[in-house]
């Protein structure tokens, strides 16, 4: 069986930012039990994933050509 | 040795004592043991369930925000990966990323096969979001595959 569907265009930052926002609500959902501490768990994963990531480009940047 | 003779009988004396309470013991060991397998079987079959049906080991806890939680992650992680033609790894690969794609792959449980059948134009990596939709199938796996060890951690009362 087959379905039908339209490929998704995103850009890396689209697609980073969806990435980190996932991830970062299961983290903070399996995590913590209360929540304000879900929510605070998740935001902070959020930051750092994309933080992390965009640092990471920076420091990568001067080998890119 | 009249003292080791008194020491001996009081060690007797003790053991004697004590004997019935060892038994009661020995009879509530067995009890729990009898008590913990039927609780590792149920922990068991929790995390497969987690496994096979994104959420569903959370559901079975009556944990009802995770298992929502859960399947709309993995869903919305497999729906992306393969709307963005992401490889989807088959069983039996060639070498050891293609069998380790494909552990990953398989963690999505029933998903996988729902990947499948999205991506009916097959993947195509050669552009950049394909290689990223590859990621996102795999983290969706992998994922779940955490999701299950927790309901299965919960079910064994180590985590809530």
């Amino acid at each position: 069986m087959t379905i039908a569907m339209q490929p998704l265009q995103l850009s890396h930052f689209q697609s980073l930012l969806l990435f980190a926002l996932i991830i970062s609500l299961a983290f903070g959902t399996l995590g913590r039990r209360q929540p304000i501490e879900r929510l605070k768990y998740a935001a902070w994963s959020f930051a750092m994933f994309v933080l992390i990531a965009i640092a990471l480009g920076w420091l990568m940047y001067p080998f890119s050509r | 040795m009249p003292e080791d003779t008194t020491q001996s009988n009081r060690k007797v004396q003790s053991e004697v004592v004590t004997e019935p309470a060892h038994g009661a013991t020995a009879a509530a060991d067995l009890h729990h043991a009898k008590h913990s397998g039927a609780s590792e079987a149920r922990a068991i079959a929790t995390a497969l369930a987690g496994w096979l049906i994104p959420g569903m080991g959370h559901a079975l806890l009556k944990m009802w925000g995770r298992a929502v939680t859960v399947l709309l992650t993995v869903a919305f992680l497999v729906y992306l990966g393969a709307g963005m033609r992401g490889n989807l790894f088959s069983p039996g690969g060639d070498d050891a990323f293609a069998r380790l794609g494909y552990a990953a792959d398989i963690g999505t449980g029933s998903l996988y096969y729902l990947a499948r059948a999205l991506e009916s134009t097959g993947p195509d990596v050669s552009h950049a979001d394909g290689d990223y939709g590859t990621r996102f199938l795999a983290t969706a796996g992998v994922l779940n595959l955490l999701a299950a060890l927790h309901a299965y951690e919960a079910a064994r009362r180590r985590k809530a």
